[in-house]
């Protein structure tokens, strides 16, 4: 959302106080930096190597990285983009044995015309409310609390982001489910923030429309 | 955005959803966009479930750490300590 700018400065705090304690060996401070960055470096790293098994690897061994480095890091970027470029380059080297990666700058998103919404939902460009709804969306407001946020529905949308292409999936761990903002993924995976933005919005509109599908049945 | 600047359509709304959450519509853009939210009340719902979307995509439960991973990587993390 909105709200990158008046978030930086507390969340800027809050890295200053994290990186001071592991630095000074606090175990736990380590531990809770590593449970709160591992999804979206399993994502991020699941987008240059084959099995997860293999991504866990690479998580592993950029983290024994990032111990090595801490010495000396300056902050001239904010950690979780110095923890998660530690991350891609050792997945790339790792990809690169492993044959397989995704390079995010030879996507050409916009090449490709990937509507949001199935265009059969809307009326013809031409004529009286052109490519206007045929039918309304439905209203998710009036859907009971506990049926937006009950497992059943988190089970969905889970699985709805596992199905999605790699370079989809990293972009969207990294923003929605570690946080990060759109500039920290264009730094991190060496993408345009046009491209950055376009794979957000594939990412969201197919988890979206899973979500409808579940909901509205 | 569309061609013209003072009008978008319901189709047209869909796609620019992202950008306007991350503030990347021109001032104009996001006027013209809001406006339309204003007066149809389909997207206003769209955009609603978009943002349900993004927020329940953040609540997803999160990956455990493996167990071994992370018994290593605390060990790795006494050594570094001594070093």
């Amino acid at each position: 959302m909105q709200e990158d700018a008046g978030t930086a400065a507390g969340a800027a705090d809050e890295e200053a106080e994290v990186l001071a304690r592991v630095r000074a060996g606090d175990e736990r401070a380590l531990a809770s930096l590593v449970e709160s960055y591992h999804p979206a470096m399993l994502g991020v790293a699941r987008t240059y190597v084959k099995s997860r098994d293999v991504a866990e690897e690479v998580v592993q061994e950029a983290w024994l990285g990032v111990l090595k480095g801490l010495d000396r890091f300056e902050r001239r970027s904010s950690l979780k983009t110095w923890i998660l470029r530690i991350l891609v380059n050792t997945a790339k080297t790792r990809g690169g044995r492993e044959a397989r990666s995704v390079p995010f700058s030879s996507l050409a998103p916009a090449d490709e015309h990937e509507p949001a919404v199935d265009p059969e939902r809307f009326r013809p460009p031409a004529g009286a409310f052109a490519s206007h709804w045929s039918a309304y969306p439905s209203d998710w407001g009036a859907q009971p609390e506990e049926g937006l946020l009950g497992r059943e529905t988190v089970d969905v949308v889970k699985r709805a982001v596992e199905a999605l292409p790699a370079s989809q999936r990293a972009v969207i761990a990294m923003r929605d489910i570690a946080g990060c903002t759109a500039q920290e993924v264009c730094d991190v995976v060496d993408v345009s923030a046009g491209n950055q933005r376009v794979l957000l919005h594939r990412a969201r509109s197919t988890v979206r429309a899973a979500l409808e599908r579940h909901l509205d049945g | 955005m569309a061609e013209s600047t003072d009008h978008v359509t319901c189709q047209e709304v869909v796609e620019l959803v992202t950008e306007y959450f991350d503030g990347a519509l021109t001032a104009d853009e996001a006027e013209v966009f809001e406006q339309h939210l204003n007066f149809c009340e389909g997207c206003e719902w769209y955009v609603d479930q978009m943002r349900t979307t993004v927020s329940t995509v953040g609540h997803i439960p999160e990956e455990k750490v493996p167990p071994e991973m992370r018994d290593r990587l605390m060990a790795a993390f006494r050594d570094w300590r001594q070093s």
